[in-house]
């Protein structure tokens, strides 16, 4: 049996970059072709080109169904029925009409010249914005039909100032949102108050010592809860990589976090609203639906696309995603969260004798093994309840499974972010959040 | 390879077009890109890949005021309408007098296959699978893939530059991890560019063959256990995390907000003499030629310790009024003079890091990760394999703290690195 499917594919990108007032960066991207993907005797044949006409994905098409046949040089193979159903419709977010670039570097110069007026103290004070604009015409030889648009904008902040020591001191605040840059309030009236609290941050870390390093007990800020869904247990949730070993694969019904943790990838629609990377139908044009990871505590499922959940022989979720046109669909996350509980963060904090708060993370990464970390740009010692001196940047790591079983609070907070990107082979837009959790784990440190 | 497209042709002909639309200065650079790729699977064969693409790339500058675009569609028509909207871009972004293009700048480069054999890479592909399968049976290959890559390119600016390549080359990846039971090793990964896959087996490229074994020796891990300040020996996939926090602190960004630790460092020692980093833009699957459109010349960065470039763009120089040194994207640590098994041998207690796991570092360097893929040391001896093991120090501290430089490194194309001994990490 042969499966095909074709996408053109639109990337429109746009990215500002403002350092001290000077526009370093000012570019707007657009990458556009077709690919075609087919499957034949159990391989894979894939295709792409610019040129999206017609002929082009014709052409493609061919190609692909040659590249498919011409992997038979490496013997039979099982030709497994592809799972997934088929879905019908159209997506496209609706958001302000766009902004020019020229509104884009007003914004930019605005803020700019607002820090450096109310911020007299900072070295150097760095804007980035960005948007990008996603458009897939998708069409599967099982009948799926599907064109699926996903915007998201975001606007870096970060200052730098001098340490006590006389070394250069940075934090970065990151806002994000679905549309484009339009549908972000970038005024400076309107961003005052984070500003204000990231010029508050920044000056704490000037003064900054180090972490202790080892096991210690953590209030991870909302801001983290995601970035923790998606490394600690969202990638060793993805099919693809439970075929290729793991540790989760073995897990399935077995408790890998408290019982107060319950961790979803959502789909499309979280609580009533539709979530920051909407997926209603996949890349392989399989219909989307939320995967829930962890319930209470027990493992429950992986997300899949047509081929690993026809190998695992599990439920079609409709994670497979590609990022460009030169690119096939992957399992990917979407929008990855940990559902809020009912503990408040400050009684959390409250309860820790001796402990950090963790508040701002930049990166991540994940492990088959499901040992995590995330690096710290911001955090406060907790001595006797209460939050303490700031502390230099450090590196939060664990076994998911310890972490998220040592977890005996979850906060009634939650935190949704879009401004990364996932790695993985290919790069993909996804969003994550959650609230905060207090749970015991590996700290970086002297 | 097929030409459909006159590069030169295309290109010239959107500078034209661009100084049409206003600018008073332009960049312009057409692509032709094409890819084969044999792509591994779990294990097994999956998807053969083939990709050709066609881009332009357009900078203008107006009255000190520059933009920037990409795009796929080549025809007359279409960059004609970019232009005009690029001329509104750049008229939107405040003048800034450091904005330039090259001048004068010449080079015709052809480097590196220009024809895919896709027998070569069927080859290639089944030399990993029959190693994987004979000598590390346990380790998966969640993903391998094995490439040709080729790219031809045409740059010129309204100050007279024409520069032209064609560059071919192959490539390899692996990436997996290794079971046994119901547990399993870190993943771990390695690959590489050459412009040759012919003359050895496939694992003895890139250090692959040495990763494989490896990674199948850390299913069984354990912790440290304890806290101590000890040494490592970074393996090459760890010394480029520390080659590459040093290149950020040498260009444009961190010279321009005045954070670099470098910037008035040039002709003083910045890390122990054993450090020698030197250019390597003839590298396969590199072209000698940088972003800015200027012909990149050989290049020392640090020799026997000493800082001797920092490595602004031109708009980077300009701004800071630093000497500007075009790189483009090879780097080569020098091989020091001691065989690993002796570097590792001097060690009194630490890790074998394969792998650092960590947040970006601080600005002033201080950085934590979570070593992977790593081995403990105890006098001198290689131990068992490491898990939930954190490392912390300070990248310009680590370059002043190296002990050791191997006479071994691996030729990953784009980087020719060795191990590198470094002492006082804190291990907790």
């Amino acid at each position: 049996m042969t499966y095909l499917e074709t996408r053109r594919h639109e990337l429109r990108k746009r990215r500002l970059l403002m350092v001290d007032g000077n526009l370093t960066l000012n570019s707007q991207t657009l990458d556009s072709g077709a690919s075609a993907r087919a499957r034949e005797g159990g391989y894979w044949g894939f295709a792409a080109t610019n040129d999206a006409s017609a002929a082009g994905i014709e052409r493609a098409t061919g190609e692909a169904r040659r590249n498919a046949h011409a992997m038979s040089r490496f013997g039979r193979k099982d030709p497994l029925a592809l799972a997934g159903g088929s879905y019908r419709g159209e997506h496209v977010y609706r958001g302000r009409p766009a902004i020019g670039q020229d509104e884009c570097v007003q914004r930019m110069a605005e803020i700019s010249a607002w820090c450096k007026r109310r911020y007299p103290d900072l070295k150097s004070t760095r804007v980035l914005l960005g948007d990008e604009h996603h458009s897939k015409w998708l069409s599967t030889s099982t009948g799926s039909e599907v064109l699926s648009s996903i915007q998201r904008a975001l606007c870096y902040v970060n200052f730098t100032a001098i340490g006590r020591d006389g070394a250069p001191v940075e934090l970065m605040h990151v806002i994000s949102g679905k549309g484009s840059l339009a549908d972000l309030d970038l005024s400076p009236d309107a961003l005052a108050e984070e500003l204000d609290e990231l010029h508050r941050h920044v000056r704490a870390k000037c003064a900054a010592v180090p972490a202790r390093g080892g096991e210690h007990t953590l209030v991870l800020g909302p801001e983290l809860a995601g970035m923790l869904a998606h490394e600690a247990m969202g990638h060793p949730c993805e099919a693809d990589l439970v075929l290729g070993g793991a540790v989760t694969g073995d897990l399935v019904g077995r408790r890998v976090a408290s019982e107060l943790v319950t961790m979803i990838d959502v789909a499309h629609t979280f609580r009533g609203e539709e979530t920051m990377i909407p997926v209603y139908a996949d890349d392989e044009g399989t219909p989307a639906s939320d995967a829930t990871l962890i319930r209470d505590g027990v493992l429950t499922e992986f997300m899949n696309s047509r081929e690993t959940a026809a190998k695992l022989g599990i439920r079609p979720t409709g994670s497979a995603r590609a990022y460009s046109p030169c690119d096939e669909p992957l399992v990917r996350m979407r929008n990855t969260v940990i559902v809020p509980g009912a503990s408040k963060l400050e009684e959390m904090i409250a309860g820790v004798e001796d402990g950090y708060y963790l508040m701002k993370t930049g990166n991540g990464q994940a492990d088959s093994t499901t040992e995590f970390m995330f690096g710290i740009s911001l955090a406060y010692e907790i001595r006797g309840g209460k939050l303490g001196r700031a502390i230099r940047d450090t590196t939060v790591s664990g076994s998911a499974i310890k972490v998220l079983q040592s977890a005996d609070a979850v906060s009634d907070d939650l935190y949704w972010n879009c401004s990364g990107y996932c790695g993985k082979k290919q790069p993909m837009v996804v969003s994550m959040g959650g609230p905060a959790l207090r749970v015991r784990a590996h700290l970086g440190g002297e | 390879m097929d030409a459909k497209i006159d590069l030169h042709d295309t290109a010239a002909q959107a500078l034209a077009l661009m100084r049409d639309a206003g600018f008073d200065d332009a960049q312009v650079t057409a692509v032709h890109s094409k890819l084969d790729e044999l792509n591994v699977a779990h294990n097994e064969p999956s998807l053969l890949r083939s990709t050709e693409s066609y881009k332009l790339m357009l900078l203008g500058i107006a009255g000190g005021r520059m933009a920037s675009t990409e795009m796929t569609q080549l025809d007359r028509e279409a960059v004609r309408e970019r232009a005009a909207s690029l001329f509104a871009d750049a008229k939107a972004a405040p003048q800034d007098e450091a904005n330039a293009v090259s001048s004068g700048q010449h080079a015709r480069i052809v480097q590196g296959p220009q024809e895919s054999d896709r027998e070569l890479l069927a080859a290639k592909a089944r030399e990993l699978l029959e190693f994987r399968e004979r000598e590390t049976p346990k380790m998966m290959v969640d993903e391998g893939s094995v490439c040709h890559q080729w790219r031809r390119s045409h740059t010129v600016t309204s100050g007279g530059s024409d520069l032209a390549a064609s560059i071919g080359c192959y490539a390899m990846s692996v990436f997996g991890t290794a079971r046994e039971g119901g547990k399993s090793s870190s993943f771990n990964y390695t690959g590489g560019s050459a412009d040759e896959l012919a003359s050895r087996a496939a694992p003895e490229y890139f250090g692959i063959a040495r990763m494989l074994r490896d990674t199948q020796r850390q299913i069984e891990t354990r912790p440290f256990g304890a806290k101590f300040v000890g040494e490592v020996v970074l393996t090459p996939n760890a010394v480029a995390d520390l080659l590459g926090w040093l290149l950020g602190q040498l260009s444009d960004t961190q010279l321009i907000a005045g954070s670099s630790l470098y910037r008035e460092s040039v002709g003083q020692a910045i890390a122990s003499p054993l450090l020698t980093v030197k250019s390597r833009f003839d590298a396969p699957g590199v072209v000698a030629v940088s972003a800015d459109a200027f012909a990149a010349p050989a290049v020392t960065l640090v020799d026997g310790g000493r800082l001797l470039a920092l490595t602004p763009t031109l708009y980077g120089s300009r701004k800071t009024g630093i000497r500007h040194v075009p790189t483009a994207g090879g780097w080569d640590v020098a091989a020091g003079s001691t065989p690993l098994p002796e570097l590792v041998g001097a060690m009194k207690r630490g890790a074998i890091v394969g792998r650092l796991s960590m947040g970006m570092p601080a600005a002033n360097g201080d950085f934590s990760g979570v070593i992977k893929n790593s081995f403990a040391i105890e006098g001198g001896e290689v131990g068992h394999a490491l898990s939930e093991t954190m490392i912390a120090g300070n990248m310009a501290q680590m370059l002043k703290d190296i002990a050791g430089v191997s006479r071994e490194r691996i030729d990953g194309g784009a980087l020719r690195l060795p191990w590198i001994r470094i002492a006082n990490l804190h291990f907790s």
